[in-house]
C-alpha cells in the first residue's frame, strides 16, 4: 500500500504494527515538528524537547502510550503525551534542584525556563518573536500550555482541556489569565526599552 | 476596567510573529535516526523462508522429501509385466520335448561344489504347479525327471524328460 500525504494517520499507526517502517517515518515527519516546537517554547530547552519528542515515538512504537482514535487525533494527544513528560522531567528537575525564593507574583514561573544561547534565541532572530518567547518563558506552566496550544497550535478549547486534563472553563480562565499575564511582560519589557 | 486580553490587537500580532518564527523548528535529524533504528530492533527484517531454517531443520526436510519421493514412486511406478509365476518361481526351459526347471538361481546351482544327479518319476500333476503344460489325458502318468540334489539335500533343479 502506498504512502501518500492523504494517508490518515490510523492507516499509518497500522501499518506501522505490521513492521512497515515508512509508515512510522511518515507518521513522525508529519506530527514531530509541532510536537517539538510546543515541547521547545514549554520547556525551553532544544535538548529537553528533542528528548521530548523522541519519547512520544517510542512510547508510540513500544505501546507504552496507547492511543484511542475515537478520543481525539494523534496529533492532540502526543500535545498530552508530551505535556506529561514534560511535567515529569520538571517534577525531577525540581527535586534535584535548592529550594527557591517565594515567588512574589503566582502567576509567573518560579524561574524563567530558557537555554541562553540556545537554539530557540539563535533561530529566533527576529526581535518581536524573541520579545514574546521570552515573556512566554516567563509563565507559569499551566498558562504556558494553554497559551501555545491556543495561539501557536491553533487547539479549541475543548481540544486543550482533552490535552491538559482539565475542564474546559479552566482552560478558558487560564488562557485569559495567560494572555494578560504575557502582556503585562511585554508591556514591562518596552517600558525598560 | 479590566482590559480584555482574549481580543487584544498587539498581542495577537507578537503571537503571529512568534508562530511565523518558531514554524521553521524542526526536531534536530538525530531522533529520527534513533527512532528508524529503534524501529528496525523492534521489526528486524524478516529473512527468506531458506534463511530461517538452520541445519537440522534442513537435515529434517531432507529426508522427509526423501521419503516422500519413495513413497510417490513406489505408487507412480507402472506394474511389472505379469510373468505368470511369482518372483521365486522355478525358471522353466524346454528343450527337445522335455524340460529343465531350475528351483533356484543359476549362480547357486553352478556355485554348488557336489551336486548329485538323482533320478526318479514325477506324477504328471506335478507338471502344471511348476507351469508346464499338463494334458489332461496323461493327467494320471507319470513323467521321469532327474532332480540335481545340492549336498545338504536341497533340490537345485529338475530335468523331465519326454513331458508331451
Amino acid at each position: 500500500m502506498t504512502i501518500t500525504p492523504t494517508t490518515t494517520d490510523d492507516d499509518l499507526l497500522r501499518q506501522m504494527r505490521t513492521g512497515r517502517a515508512e509508515a512510522f517515518a511518515a507518521l513522525y515527519r508529519r506530527h514531530q515538528g509541532p510536537v517539538y516546537r510546543f515541547a521547545l517554547l514549554r520547556c525551553g530547552s532544544g535538548d529537553t524537547a528533542a528528548d521530548i519528542v523522541q519519547e512520544c515515538f517510542m512510547g508510540l512504537l513500544g505501546g507504552r502510550f496507547a492511543f484511542d482514535p475515537l478520543r481525539g487525533t494523534l496529533q492532540h494527544f502526543l500535545f498530552g503525551v508530551a505535556r506529561i513528560l514534560i511535567l515529569r522531567h520538571e517534577a525531577a528537575r525540581r527535586r534535584e534542584a535548592p529550594l527557591p525564593e517565594p515567588a512574589e507574583d503566582e502567576d509567573e514561573a518560579a524561574e524563567p525556563v530558557c537555554e541562553a544561547g540556545g537554539p530557540l534565541s539563535r533561530l529566533l532572530a527576529d526581535e518581536a518573536a524573541e520579545e514574546v518567547r521570552r515573556a512566554l518563558a516567563r509563565l507559569a506552566p499551566h498558562y504556558r500550555d494553554a497559551v501555545i496550544l491556543y495561539e501557536l497550535h491553533d487547539l479549541s478549547y475543548l481540544e486543550i482541556a482533552t490535552v491538559c486534563q482539565v475542564d474546559i472553563g479552566t482552560v478558558r480562565s487560564r488562557l485569559a489569565r495567560g494572555r494578560a499575564a504575557l502582556a503585562k511582560h511585554l508591556r514591562a519589557h518596552a517600558g525598560a526599552a | 476596567m479590566e482590559p480584555d486580553y482574549l481580543s487584544d490587537p498587539e498581542l495577537d500580532a507578537r503571537l503571529a510573529a512568534l508562530r511565523g518564527a518558531s514554524s521553521r523548528l524542526d526536531t534536530p535529524r538525530c531522533v529520527e535516526k534513533e527512532l528508524m533504528q529503534a524501529f528496525a530492533a523492534r521489526f528486524p527484517p524478516k529473512l527468506p523462508w531458506y534463511r530461517r531454517m538452520n541445519v537440522p531443520e534442513w537435515g529434517a526436510a531432507g529426508v522427509c522429501a526423501a521419503v516422500t519421493a519413495l513413497v510417490l514412486a513406489s505408487l507412480l511406478a507402472p506394474p511389472l509385466p505379469y510373468t505368470g509365476f511369482a518372483s521365486h518361481a522355478p525358471l522353466v526351459r524346454l528343450e527337445n520335448g522335455g524340460a529343465f526347471v531350475a528351483l533356484d538361481s543359476f549362480e547357486r546351482i553352478a556355485q554348488e561344489p557336489d551336486p548329485q544327479l538323482v533320478e526318479t518319476e514325477l506324477p504328471r500333476t506335478m507338471l502344471a504347479t511348476l507351469g508346464l503344460p499338463v494334458a489332461p489325458e496323461q493327467a494320471g502318468e507319470a513323467v521321469r525327471a532327474e532332480m540335481l540334489v545340492a549336498a545338504d539335500g536341497e533340490l537345485l533343479a529338475l530335468r523331465l524328460s519326454a513331458i508331451d
